[in-house]
C-alpha cells in the first residue's frame, strides 16, 4: 500500500493555491485516508513512547525485583513482580516524611509567590505609585540576572538577613523567602491586571469600594487564570528544585524528596530507590490530571463589558 | 437628590490635552441634563470629574452644599453607568446589584428589597442567578442600570449607556431611563454624542465642543435660539442652512442668515418673506416627508418638504422662508447675532 498517493499530490501541489496540505476533498479517497490515518497513528504511538516512555519505564523497573534490574534491565517482568518494593521503600526510606517537607515547601513557596506577586502587580497596576515606572524598570532588569550568579550572594544573605540577626539557614523561610521574590511572576501578574477593564475597577470604587476591598473583591476573583498558571508554575519549580535546598537545608528532617533521594542513592536498594522515584513522580501526575481542567480553562471574563 | 455645580471647571491631562476648559454650569436638583457634542469635545471627562475618577486641573465641583474636588468616588453618593457597562464578571445579577449596598452597611432585608424592586422595574427577575455572560446586551445595559438604581445615590452619572443597543432597543431603553428618572426625581448628568438622544431626553442640554461650553438651556431654546453657528448646525437634523446674508439679500456681508430645513416652502416668495431661485438635486422621500437637496450658486441648502409637494431631482423653483424663522449669526465669530 502506498502511504502517500505520490502523482496526484503532486498534481495538486502544481496548481494549488489552497494552502492546506490535504485538500476537504482529499480525505474523501480511500487512499488518503488511509495513508494519513496510519501517520497520524504512527506518530501519535512515537509521541507517547517518547512522552510517556521514561515513566512507564520507571514503573516497570519500580515493580521489578532489584536482582531482574541488575542483570536484566530490559526484560519484563522474567520473575514476576515485586509489588512490596513500594511499601518498602515507602517505610524504609520514609518518603512520608520528605514527601511532607517537599509539600510544604511547594506550598509554602506557592502561598509566598502569590501575595508577592499579587500585591505587587496591583500596587504598581492599579494604585500607581509615583515611581512606579522606575521600579518596574528594576524589576524586569532583574529578570536578566542569571541565577547561578545569584547563588553566592543570596546564600550569604540567608546566613546574615538584613535586619533579622537569624540565620536562616535549616528554616523554611529560606526557601520561601527568595522564591516569593520573583520579578517574573510580578511582571505576568501585571501585564494580566493591566489587561482587565479598568471601568471595573471605577465601577467599584463608586460603588464603595477601598483599594483593599477593590483587590479582594474584584481584582482577584477576576484573576483565577493568571492565579493558575503562577500556581502551577510556582508548585512546579519548588518539586523540583535540588540546589538551592541542597544548600540551605543541612537538616536532612527537612529536606525534600529532591535533595533526599540523590543523597540516599548510593546506600539504597536499586529497586527501593526506583519505587520512590516513582512515588514522588506521581503525586505531582496525579495534581495535573486533577487541576488541569481549572488551569487550562477560559478566562470567565467575557460578558462583563460590551464588546 | 442633589444639584451639581460646575465653578470655572478645567481639566488638562497629563500629556497636556486641555479636554475641558473653564465649564461654568448649575445643574438643578432633580433635572436630566444632558452633555452632548461631537466625539473628544470633552463630556466624558466632565463627567468624570463629577465621579471623582479624573483630578480636578481647576476650578471646583460641587455636589448638593459640598465642594467635592478631594472627596473620594464612594464618597460622592453618586452612581454612574458605564458605556459598556462594566459589570463584575464572576458576579451574579443579584450580586451585581447588591454589591454597592453591601459595602455600604445595608441591612440584608433593605438590599433584598432594593434588589428584588431594581429587578421587578428592569424586568431581571428571571436572570437574577445569571452571571453577565450569560445575558443579552439590553440586559446587561439593565444590569447596569439597576446597579445604579438600588444605590439610590444624590446623582446618576450615565456615559452614553445607549450606544452600544441597536437602534430599537435604544428607543426603548431610552424611554425606560425616562420614566424611572421621572418616577425618582433623582439629578441625572446624561452623556451622548447623539443631539436627537439629548433633544428627546435632557430637560436640559449642554452643548460642548472643543472642551468649551456653547449653551445650555432647553431643547426648545437650543433649536431656536442657538448661540452661535456650531449650536445652529449641531442641534436638529438635518441641520440648519446657513448662508451668507447678502446671497438672500437680508443684510451686511458680516452676517450670517440661517434657518431650519422645515422653514421652506416651494412658493415664490409673499411679501415680507425671504426667496430664492434653486435648483434641486437630489430628493430623499423618507415617507411622511422628504428631504430635497438644493443648489443655490456655491450653496448647499436642504429643505424639509411636506410629501404632497411634486419636487423632482433637475427642476429649478422658486422656494419662500417665512422672515421670522430666519436667524442672524456674526460672519467673523458665528456668534448669534440681532437682525440687520
Ligand atoms: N486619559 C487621558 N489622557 C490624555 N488625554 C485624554 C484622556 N482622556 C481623554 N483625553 C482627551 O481629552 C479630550 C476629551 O476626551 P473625552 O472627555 O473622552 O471626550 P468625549 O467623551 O466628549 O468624546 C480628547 O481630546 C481626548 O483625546
Ligand atoms: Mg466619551
Amino acid at each position: 500500500m502506498s502511504v502517500f498517493p505520490l502523482g496526484r499530490r503532486r498534481q495538486r501541489l502544481h496548481d494549488a493555491s489552497p494552502p492546506a496540505l490535504v485538500l476537504e476533498d482529499d480525505w474523501s479517497r480511500p487512499s488518503v485516508r488511509w495513508g494519513l490515518g496510519t501517520a497520524h497513528t504512527v506518530l501519535l504511538v512515537l509521541l507517547v513512547i517518547i512522552g510517556l516512555g521514561p515513566i512507564l519505564w520507571l514503573a516497570k523497573s519500580a515493580i521489578t525485583p532489584t536482582q531482574d534490574t541488575l542483570a536484566t534491565p530490559l526484560a519484563l517482568f522474567p520473575h514476576g513482580f515485586a509489588w512490596s518494593n513500594l511499601t518498602d521503600a515507602w517505610n524504609t526510606i520514609d518518603i512520608g516524611l520528605y514527601m511532607w517537607n517537599t509539600i510544604v515547601l511547594a506550598f509554602g513557596s506557592l502561598i509566598a509567590q502569590i501575595v508577592v506577586a499579587t500585591t505587587g502587580a496591583y500596587a504598581l497596576s492599579a494604585l500607581r505609585p509615583k515611581f512606579g515606572g522606575v521600579i518596574m524598570a528594576l524589576l524586569l532588569t532583574t529578570l536578566f540576572v542569571p541565577p547561578v550568579v545569584l547563588l553566592v550572594p543570596l546564600y550569604v544573605e540567608i546566613v546574615h538577613p538584613p535586619l533579622i540577626d537569624h540565620s536562616f539557614v535549616n528554616n523554611y523561610f529560606a526557601i520561601w523567602l527568595p522564591e516569593a521574590a520573583s520579578a517574573f511572576n510580578v511582571v505576568l501578574m501585571k501585564r494580566f491586571f493591566d489587561n482587565l477593564p479598568r471601568e471595573i475597577f471605577e465601577a467599584a470604587r463608586i460603588d464603595g469600594c477601598g483599594s483593599f476591598r477593590l483587590f479582594f473583591s474584584i481584582v482577584l476573583p477576576m484573576s483565577r487564570p493568571i492565579l493558575g498558571v503562577v500556581s502551577i508554575f510556582a508548585v512546579l519549580a519548588s518539586w523540583k528544585d535540588y540546589l538551592w535546598p541542597l544548600l540551605v537545608l543541612g537538616n536532612t528532617n527537612l529536606q525534600p524528596l529532591s535533595v533526599r533521594l540523590y543523597a540516599i542513592e548510593d546506600f539504597t536498594p536499586l529497586g527501593y530507590f526506583l519505587a520512590a522515584m516513582l512515588i514522588t513522580c506521581i503525586v505531582p501526575i496525579i495534581g495535573f490530571l486533577v487541576f488541569q481542567r481549572g488551569f487550562l480553562r477560559g478566562t470567565g471574563l467575557s460578558g462583563a463589558l460590551k464588546g | 437628590m442633589a444639584a451639581i455645580r460646575f465653578d470655572g471647571v478645567s481639566k488638562v491631562y497629563g500629556d497636556g490635552t486641555r479636554a475641558v476648559k473653564e465649564l461654568d454650569l448649575a445643574i438643578v436638583e432633580g433635572e436630566f441634563m444632558v452633555f452632548v457634542g461631537p466625539s473628544g469635545c470633552g463630556k466624558t471627562t466632565a463627567l468624570r470629574m463629577v465621579a471623582g475618577l479624573e483630578a480636578i486641573s481647576a476650578g471646583r465641583v460641587m455636589i448638593g452644599e459640598r465642594v467635592v474636588n478631594h472627596v473620594s468616588p464612594k464618597d460622592r453618593d453618586i452612581a454612574m453607568v458605564f458605556q459598556n457597562y462594566a459589570l463584575y464578571p464572576h458576579m451574579t445579577v443579584a450580586q451585581n446589584l447588591a454589591f454597592g449596598l453591601k459595602l455600604r452597611n445595608i441591612s440584608r432585608s433593605e438590599i433584598e428589597r432594593r434588589v428584588r424592586d431594581a429587578a421587578a422595574v428592569l424586568d431581571l427577575e428571571d436572570h437574577l442567578e445569571r452571571k453577565p455572560k450569560a445575558l443579552s446586551g439590553g440586559q446587561r445595559q439593565r444590569v447596569a442600570l439597576g446597579r445604579a438604581i438600588v444605590r439610590e445615590p444624590a446623582a446618576f452619572l450615565m456615559d452614553e449607556p445607549l450606544s452600544n443597543l441597536d437602534a430599537a432597543l435604544r428607543v426603548q431603553t431610552r424611554a425606560e431611563i425616562l420614566k424611572i428618572q421621572k418616577r425618582l426625581a433623582t439629578t441625572t448628568i446624561y452623556v451622548t454624542h447623539d443631539q436627537v438622544e439629548a433633544m428627546t431626553m435632557g430637560d436640559r442640554i449642554a452643548v460642548m465642543r472643543e472642551g468649551v461650553l456653547q449653551q445650555s438651556g432647553t431643547p426648545e431654546h437650543l433649536y431656536t435660539r442657538p448661540a452661535n453657528t456650531f449650536v445652529a448646525t449641531f442641534i436638529g437634523s438635518p441641520a440648519m442652512n446657513l448662508v451668507p446674508a447678502p446671497v438672500l439679500g437680508l443684510g451686511p456681508d458680516s452676517l450670517i442668515a440661517g434657518f431650519r430645513p422645515e422653514h421652506i416652502r416651494v412658493e415664490p416668495a409673499p411679501d415680507g418673506a425671504v426667496g430664492f431661485e434653486a435648483r434641486v438635486e437630489v430628493v430623499e422621500y423618507l415617507g411622511d416627508e422628504q428631504l430635497a437637496h438644493l443648489r443655490l450658486g456655491e450653496l448647499a441648502l436642504v429643505a424639509k418638504l411636506p410629501v404632497q409637494e411634486r419636487v423632482e431631482p433637475g427642476m429649478a423653483a422658486a422656494f419662500a422662508v417665512a422672515r421670522e424663522a430666519v436667524l442672524f449669526f456674526a460672519a467673523e465669530t458665528g456668534v448669534a447675532a440681532e437682525p440687520p
